[in-house]
C-alpha cells in the first residue's frame, strides 16, 4: 500500500514537472516575451501597439468576423444534414457519414487549395462556366474563406447534433403530438430545446477551430489578414530578433480562445439529457419531390465536404509537366514524392509515431491517476490540462521558440521540439480519455478481483488493463490522425531536415505544385484512413470519437 | 467463541458516523443476514469485513485471527456484488476459475471444480460463452459460483438480488439459501427487503442509524421486535391512538410507562355478528386475492385488519359498521424511547 502510494506520487510530481518544462514555461514565455522590449525592460507598449495600429484592429476584427462566419455556416450545414438524417430515411447514410469523416480528417489548407483550382482565378468550374456565359468572382476573400471553413467543420456539428437527436426520446415527440403540437412547432418546442447544448457547444467548438486555423486564410485570405495570420507574419519577420509583436498577437489569440473554449466547456456540461432509450426515434420515410430534396441536400453537403480530397486524388494521378497539368493520368506526382520526398514522408512518419507512443504511455499513466487519485492535486491536474485546448497551434510554435531558442535547454530546429509541441496538444485528449473510461468501470470488478485473491496491483493488471486498452489503442490511432496532420506549430518550428508533409504542402501548394502537393495530400489521407479504420476496428465504429 | 466475531465496530466517514459501535458474531454455516433501511450501514459494515474500507476502531476476527491486520485480497473471503461485477472480457468458466488461478490450483482440479460450481448454479451449458448479453439472473449466478469456487472462509452478499425482477429474485434466494447450507459457508447477506430476509435467514440482524436494533431469529425478529422500529420495519404495525378509548382497552394489562400501544393487522379479525369487540366504520377495502385489507376507523384509531382467504361473500363495502374481535394479550407496548415493554428475552 505504501508503495502504491509512493507510486502515484511520483506520477504527479512527474506530470506536473511535464507540463511545467513543455506548457507552462513555453507559455509564460509568450507572456513574458510580449510584455518586455528589446532592452529587456518592462513594457505594454506592444500592446499599445497592437490595440493602436489599424492592422491589428482589422485583424483582431476579421478573426472575430470568420470565427463567427465559420460558425454560421457549419451550424446550418450542420444541422440540417444532423436533422435529416436522423428524422429522414436517407439511401446510403453510411456514406454520408463516410463522407464527412473525409472533411474531419483532411487538412483544412488543401481544402482551400482544391477550391482554388475550382473557383480560383483560373479555375477549372469557374472558366468553364464562363464558356457559358456565368461570371462569377474568383473565391478569393473573406467568402471563400468562409466557404472552405463551412464545409470543413461542418461534421463536427453534424456528428454532435445528431448524437443528441439520436437520443431525444421520441415519446416527448409523440406526448407532444398528442398535446395538439404543429410539427413545426414540435421542432422548435421539444428537439430543438433538446438538441440546443449540443448545438451551441459544437458551434462553439468550430469558432475555436476557426480561429487557429492558420492554413486556410493564408491560401485564400489575398490580404485578409487574422490574427493567426498576422503572428505568424510577425514571428517570421522578427525572426533571430526579439518578437515580441508575434507573441503579443498570440497573446491576444489566446485570450479571444479562451473565452470561446470556456464557453464551450459550459456548454457541454449543460449537454445532460440523456434519454432513456427505450423508445429510440424512428426515421420518416419521405415521399416524392420532399424525399428528392432531401437527398439533394444532404449529398450536395456531403459531397461539397469531400471536394478536395476528391480533388486532390483525382490530380494526384493527373499527367504533368513540371508544375503544369496535362491531359492524361500519370504516377508522375507520386515518383516525384519517392524520388525526392521520400524523407518527408519518413519525417512525418517517424515523428507522429513517436509522438503517439509518447501520448498513450504519458497519457495513460495521467489517465488512471486523474481518475483514480481523486484530490485536489488531480483536480488542478485536470485543468492545467484544459490549457492545450485553448492554445492555437501556432501560439504553440511561437511559445516553443520563444522557451527552447535559448536557456538550458535548446531545442529548435530539432525533430524532438516537432514531437514534443504534438505531444503537449494531444496528451490533454489522451488523458481524458482514459480516465473517462476508467470512470466507467465499475470499481467493483476491481474489488471482486481483490476478493478472489489477486493483489490491488494485479486486479488492475488483470481486470482494468484489458478493458480499457482497445479505447487506448483507438485513442492512439486517432491522436496519429491529428499529429500527422498538423500543419500549423510545425511550420514554425520545422528546419529543412524537420520537415513534415503538411508542411511541404503548404510550401508546394505556395509555389504552385499542386500536383505533388496532391499525391502528398492523398497519401497523408490514406494514412490518415488507415488510422481512422483501425481506431474503428478496435471500438467500433464511432464517428463521435474523431471530435 | 463465535465464528465471526466482530466488537465495537465504529466507522466515520469525516464527521459523519456510519457505524457506530456494532456487535455482531456469526457462527460457522450459518447465513446470517443485515437488514435496514437505505443508509443504515450494511454496506459499510460489509465492506469492512472484505476489507476495501478499514474501521475507525473496532475488531473484527475470524476464527480467532484477527481479520483488520490481513490485506483484502488475503482475507479468503468470497463476495457476491449488487452490480454481479462479471469481468465482461472473460468467459464464464474463466470467471468463476480467475480466484483458483491464485490459489496455485492444478489444472485438472480447476476444471472439475469449476465445473462442479457451474452445475450448482446451473449454468455448465454456458460454460465458453462471454457474459456481456447474459440476463441479469444469469450474471448473478456467476458471480455466486465465482465467489464459492474458492470455498471462502466467509461468503458475503450486498443485495445481490435487487437488480432482478420479483419472480427471478424469489427464485435465486431459494437457490442461494440452499447451496449455502449445501456447502455450510458461513454467510453475511445484506439487504433491505424484509420479506427476502425472512425467508431466507438462520438470524437476522436490524439495523438502523449505524446501530443494532436486534438481532435474531426470522420468528424473533418478526414476533417478538425488541423496539418498535423493528415492529414497524419488519411487517406492518397498527398505531393505537392514545386516548380514553385506549386507556380502557389495555387498563387490565397492567403495564405502566407506554407511550405506544401497536398491533398486527393479522392479529386482528372480524368479528362475528353478536360478538363483543371494538366497533367500528369500514373506511377502505383491498382485496388481494390471498388475502384482503379491511381499514376500519374505531375509537382506539384507525385499523387494518387483514383478512385471510376473503370468500366471495366476505366483501366489505366502505361505510359498514362492522366490529373487531382485538385480544388484548396481542397488543404490544412500546416505551418512550421505542424499547418494547414485557417483550420476551
Ligand atoms: N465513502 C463514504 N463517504 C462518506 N459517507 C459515506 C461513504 N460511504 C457511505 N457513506 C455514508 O454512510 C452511510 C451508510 O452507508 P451504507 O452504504 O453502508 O448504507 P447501506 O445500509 O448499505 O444503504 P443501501 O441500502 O442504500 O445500500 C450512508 O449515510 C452513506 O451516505
Ligand atoms: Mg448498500
Amino acid at each position: 500500500m505504501r508503495l502504491r502510494l509512493n507510486f502515484w506520487t511520483i506520477v504527479a510530481i512527474l506530470t506536473w514537472g511535464l507540463l511545467a518544462v513543455l506548457l507552462f514555461e513555453p507559455v509564460g514565455s509568450v507572456l513574458i516575451t510580449s510584455l518586455f522590449d528589446k532592452d529587456g525592460n518592462f513594457t505594454l507598449a506592444n500592446y499599445g501597439t497592437f490595440f493602436s495600429q489599424w492592422r491589428f484592429a482589422q485583424s483582431f476584427f476579421n478573426t472575430l468576423v470568420v470565427g463567427f462566419g465559420a460558425l454560421a455556416g457549419a451550424l446550418v450545414l450542420g444541422c440540417t444534414m444532423a436533422f435529416c438524417v436522423s428524422r429522414f430515411t436517407i439511401a446510403g447514410s453510411r456514406f454520408l457519414s463516410l463522407l464527412s469523416i473525409l472533411a474531419l480528417v483532411s487538412p483544412p489548407f488543401i481544402g482551400a487549395y482544391s477550391w482554388i483550382v475550382l473557383f480560383g482565378a483560373g479555375g477549372v468550374v469557374r472558366g468553364a462556366l464562363r464558356d457559358f456565359g456565368i461570371n462569377m468572382p474568383p473565391i478569393y476573400g473573406l467568402g471563400g474563406i468562409l466557404m472552405v471553413f463551412a464545409l470543413k467543420f461542418y461534421p463536427y456539428v453534424y456528428l454532435m447534433v445528431s448524437g443528441a437527436l439520436g437520443n431525444v426520446n421520441r415519446s416527448l415527440e409523440e406526448a407532444a403530438e398528442g398535446l395538439g403540437l404543429t410539427p413545426w412547432q414540435r421542432v422548435f418546442k421539444i428537439s430543438l430545446p433538446m438538441v440546443f447544448p449540443a448545438i451551441s457547444a459544437s458551434a462553439l467548438l468550430v469558432f475555436v477551430l476557426a480561429i487557429a486555423d492558420f492554413g486556410t486564410p493564408r491560401l485564400l485570405g489575398r490580404g485578409y489578414s487574422v490574427l493567426a495570420t498576422e503572428a505568424f507574419a510577425a514571428y517570421s519577420a522578427e525572426i533571430g530578433s526579439n518578437f515580441s509583436m508575434g507573441t503579443t498577437i498570440s497573446v491576444v489569440l489566446i485570450f479571444v480562445s479562451l473565452v470561446f473554449v470556456a464557453l464551450q466547456r459550459y456548454m457541454s456540461r449543460r449537454n445532460v439529457y440523456h434519454g432513456n432509450l427505450i423508445n429510440k426515434p424512428t426515421r420518416i420515410r419521405l415521399k416524392g419531390w420532399r424525399n428528392v430534396l432531401a437527398h439533394v441536400v444532404v449529398y450536395a453537403i456531403g459531397l461539397c465536404g469531400a471536394m478536395p480530397v476528391i480533388v486532390s486524388v483525382y490530380y494526384s494521378f493527373r499527367k504533368t509537366n513540371g508544375p503544369v497539368f496535362q491531359d492524361g493520368f500519370a504516377l508522375q506526382s507520386y515518383e516525384r514524392i519517392l524520388f525526392n520526398l521520400a524523407d518527408v514522408v519518413t519525417n512525418s512518419l517517424t515523428f507522429s509515431l513517436v509522438a503517439v507512443l509518447l501520448i498513450v504511455a504519458a497519457g495513460t499513466i495521467v489517465g488512471v491517476l486523474v481518475a483514480r487519485r481523486t484530490s485536489l492535486n488531480t483536480s488542478l491536474l485536470d485543468a492545467a490540462f484544459m490549457i492545450p485546448y485553448v492554445m492555437p497551434g501556432i501560439v504553440i510554435g511561437i511559445a516553443y521558440i520563444a522557451a527552447f531558442n535559448t536557456g538550458p535547454v535548446v531545442l529548435t530546429g530539432t525533430a524532438a521540439i516537432i514531437i514534443l509541441s504534438i505531444f503537449i496538444r494531444r496528451l490533454p485528449y489522451t488523458v481524458r480519455t482514459t480516465a473517462t473510461a476508467l470512470r466507467q468501470i465499475a470499481p467493483s470488478l476491481e474489488e471482486a478481483a481483490v476478493s478472489l485473491g489477486y493483489s490491488p496491483f494485479r486486479s488492475f493488471l488483470k481486470i482494468t488493463v484489458p478493458l480499457i486498452v482497445p479505447g487506448i489503442i483507438a485513442g492512439g490511432m486517432l491522436s496519429f490522425v491529428t499529429a500527422i496532420n498538423e500543419l500549423s506549430s510545425s511550420l514554425v518550428l520545422y528546419v529543412g531536415s524537420t520537415m513534415t508533409m503538411p508542411v511541404r504542402i503548404y510550401l508546394l501548394v505556395l509555389d504552385g505544385d499542386f500536383g505533388t502537393a496532391a499525391a502528398m495530400s492523398s497519401i497523408l489521407l490514406l494514412l490518415s484512413g488507415l488510422a481512422v479504420y483501425i481506431a474503428f476496428r478496435f471500438m467500433g465504429r464511432n464517428e463521435q470519437a474523431l471530435l | 467463541m463465535a465464528y465471526l466475531e466482530i466488537k465495537g465496530a465504529t466507522k466515520s466517514f469525516g464527521n459523519f458516523t456510519a457505524l457506530n459501535g456494532v456487535d455482531v458474531s456469526v457462527e460457522r454455516g450459518e447465513f446470517f443476514t443485515l437488514l435496514g433501511p437505505s443508509g443504515c450501514g450494511k454496506t459499510t459494515l460489509l465492506r469492512a469485513i472484505a476489507g476495501f474500507n478499514d474501521l475507525t476502531s473496532g475488531d473484527i476476527t475470524v476464527d480467532g485471527a484477527d481479520l483488520r491486520r490481513v490485506p483484502p485480497h488475503q482475507r479468503d473471503i468470497g463476495m457476491v456484488f449488487q452490480d454481479y461485477a462479471v469481468f465482461p472480457h472473460l468467459s464464464v468458466f474463466d470467471n468463476v476459475a480467475f480466484g483458483l488461478k491464485p490459489r496455485k490450483v492444478p489444472a485438472a482440479e480447476i476444471r472439475t471444480r469449476v465445473a462442479a460450481a457451474l452445475a450448482a448454479v446451473h449454468l455448465e451449458k454456458l460454460a465458453d460463452r462471454l457474459p456481456a448479453a447474459m440476463s441479469g439472473g444469469q450474471q448473478q449466478r456467476i458471480g455466486l459460483a465465482r465467489a464459492m469456487v474458492i470455498n471462502p472462509r466467509l461468503l458475503l452478499m450486498d443485495e445481490p438480488l435487487s437488480n432482478l425482477d420479483a419472480k427471478l429474485r424469489i427464485e435465486l434466494r431459494e437457490e442461494i439459501r440452499d447451496i449455502q447450507k449445501q456447502v455450510g459457508i458461513a454467510t453475511i447477506y445484506v439487504t433491505h427487503d424484509q420479506e427476502e430476509a425472512l425467508a431466507i435467514s438462520d438470524r437476522i440482524c436490524v439495523m438502523s442509524a449505524g446501530h443494532i436494533e436486534q438481532i435474531g431469529t426470522p420468528q424473533q425478529i418478526y414476533g417478538n421486535p425488541q423496539t418498535r422500529f423493528v415492529a414497524e420495519f419488519v411487517g406492518t404495525l397498527n398505531r393505537l391512538a392514545p386516548g380514553a378509548a385506549t386507556d380502557t382497552l389495555v387498563a387490565g394489562l397492567g403495564v405502566k410507562n407506554a407511550a405506544l400501544w401497536a398491533i398486527r393487522p393479522e392479529r386482528l379479525a372480524l368479528a362475528a355478528p353478536g360478538e363483543a369487540g371494538v366497533a367500528g366504520t369500514v373506511t377502505r377495502y383491498t382485496y388481494l386475492g390471498r388475502e384482503a385489507h379491511v381499514h376500519v376507523e374505531t375509537a382506539v384509531g384507525n385499523l387494518a385488519v387483514q383478512v385471510a382467504n376473503p370468500g366471495m361473500a366476505a366483501v366489505s363495502a366502505v361505510g359498514d359498521a362492522v366490529t373487531l374481535r382485538l385480544d388484548p394479550a396481542s397488543l404490544l407496548a412500546f416505551d418512550a424511547d421505542g424499547k418494547r415493554i414485557g417483550a420476551e428475552p
